[in-house]
């Protein structure tokens, strides 16, 4: 008798497994949340905002991201974000960033090319991870030994960099970049945000084929 | 007492000693002297003599501690008194049991940080947040603060400072971050800390029940005094 009932028992779960499987099977507050706040003009985009002070946001840039890009949906475009507030340098951190992006953008790479050998971004903020991380590096002798680090991964003298963060296209983009906050403060850092409005509970995240599915279903919401 | 008595009395009647006990004041102040000890060591040797930067699960876990101590020198006032130790429970309760949840979440947290198995985790808050809102880190950046990173505990050095020898060598040992053991990774800071609440909740839980137990007891046994002297007196 015991054992009818664990079959009883194991048929329903595999029942609602199936149906689990099948149709949505993700729910706002657990999968995903609603930001109070959009960001505006992010239709049709998947915003991941980071910051190089973050571990999780390093691990995310070596293993995770690089492979959910390239298998994004076609009508969705990657924009990264890089957040002011956290860490001592982040606001260096994101002039460079947004420097550095406007360039890449500039040399004719896609959102899909920018974890790819060429990007000066990646390059940077690669640069940034290991020296912070790894080596633990702090910089304890101020922002320009900071920018040091960044510009001579990718070989840019710090006058050219002086030059073009006067240029208003990084101006705007920093100023993109602002809505970072409120986003970060939702969940901290990194954080997935489709079309503006959903940001992804990283806690929910158990696969990369899964966040891809999660950003599908969130993208036609 | 003597100890034999006491294991005597314990033996006979374990509710009813347990319930003395927490009378008295000595457990409440090992407690709170305890609970004191773990953040001011936290606080004064590993973050700023050793330069080892607290995260953010590990300031929630200070302000879980000083609740417990908070409880505890409450108690300890007067612990015979009903109200001072309801508060004195409350807090050391609240405490303790807040005081697991950070440190588990702190140890998945670590694992997420020291292994490729990064899912089911999410980063750190670039602000704390302290329950019912309290702006601690405002108040106290010192002690409440989150300066360092997220699953790390390593030891970091600023620029240009002279490191003692003994500073040199503590540091070095725990170059790989927090462990009660480092050589070896043996139990982490996390670890250890929800080992410390989690006796100190399962001896708090304990002690109330047997404290209700016998007041219960108490009202009961008065109770059936005065029916049984109403039913002599009609006899």
């Amino acid at each position: 008798m015991s054992f009818k009932f664990l079959k009883t028992i194991a048929k329903s779960f595999a029942l609602v497994a199936f149906f689990a499987g099948t149709s949505f099977a993700f729910t706002e507050g657990t999968d995903y949340v609603k930001l109070a706040k959009p960001i505006p003009n992010a239709q049709g985009t998947l915003i991941k905002v980071f910051s190089y002070d973050c571990p999780f946001c390093y691990k995310y840039d070596k293993k995770i991201t690089p492979n959910l890009v390239p298998k994004l949906p076609k009508d969705l475009t990657f924009r990264p974000f890089h957040l002011k507030t956290k860490g001592k340098y982040g606001v260096q951190g994101s002039e460079l960033f947004a420097v550095l992006l406007l360039k890449d953008q500039k040399a004719g790479l896609s959102d899909r090319d920018l974890y790819g050998p060429k990007s000066l971004l990646k390059k940077a903020k690669m640069a940034y991870y290991t020296a912070y991380h790894d080596k633990k590096e702090r910089w304890d002798s101020g922002p320009d030994a900071y920018l040091k680090t960044g510009l001579d991964a990718v070989g840019m003298t710090r006058a050219e960099f002086d030059k073009a963060k006067t240029d208003p296209k990084v101006k705007a983009l920093l100023k993109e970049w602002d809505a970072s906050y409120d986003v970060a403060k939702v969940q901290g850092v990194p954080g997935f945000v489709v079309n503006g409005k959903y940001l992804i509970m990283t806690k929910s995240i158990t696969s990369i084929d899964g966040m891809l599915k999660l950003i599908n279903e969130l993208k036609t919401k | 007492m003597k100890l034999s008595e006491m294991i005597g009395n314990f033996r006979s009647d374990p509710v009813g000693s347990i319930s003395q006990w927490q009378d008295k004041r000595f457990l409440w102040i090992f407690m709170a002297a305890l609970s004191l000890f773990m953040v001011i060591l936290a606080h004064s040797v590993f973050q700023v003599w050793l330069y080892m930067r607290p995260c953010e699960q590990c300031v929630y876990i200070r302000l879980a501690f000083f609740a417990m101590a908070f409880g505890g020198i409450v108690a300890a006032i007067k612990p015979s008194n009903p109200a001072l130790k309801i508060v004195g429970y409350l807090f050391a309760i609240w405490g303790s049991f807040k005081g697991v949840l950070y440190s588990i979440k702190l140890d998945k947290i670590h694992h997420a940080a020291h292994s490729e198995d990064i899912f089911g985790v999410q980063g750190c808050s670039p602000e704390p947040t302290f329950p019912f809102h309290l702006p601690l880190d405002k108040w106290s950046p010192e002690w409440f603060k989150p300066t360092g990173d997220c699953g790390y505990d390593n030891p970091i050095i600023p620029d240009g400072a002279q490191l003692s020898s003994l500073q040199k060598a503590i540091t070095d040992f725990y170059s790989e971050g927090w462990y009660l053991w480092p050589p070896a990774h043996f139990m982490n800071m996390a670890q250890c800390t929800v080992i410390t609440f989690g006796v100190i909740l399962l001896f708090l839980l304990v002690a109330a029940v047997c404290w209700i137990v016998t007041l219960v007891r108490k009202r009961q046994s008065a109770a059936h005094e005065e029916t049984s002297g109403y039913t002599g007196k009609l006899a």
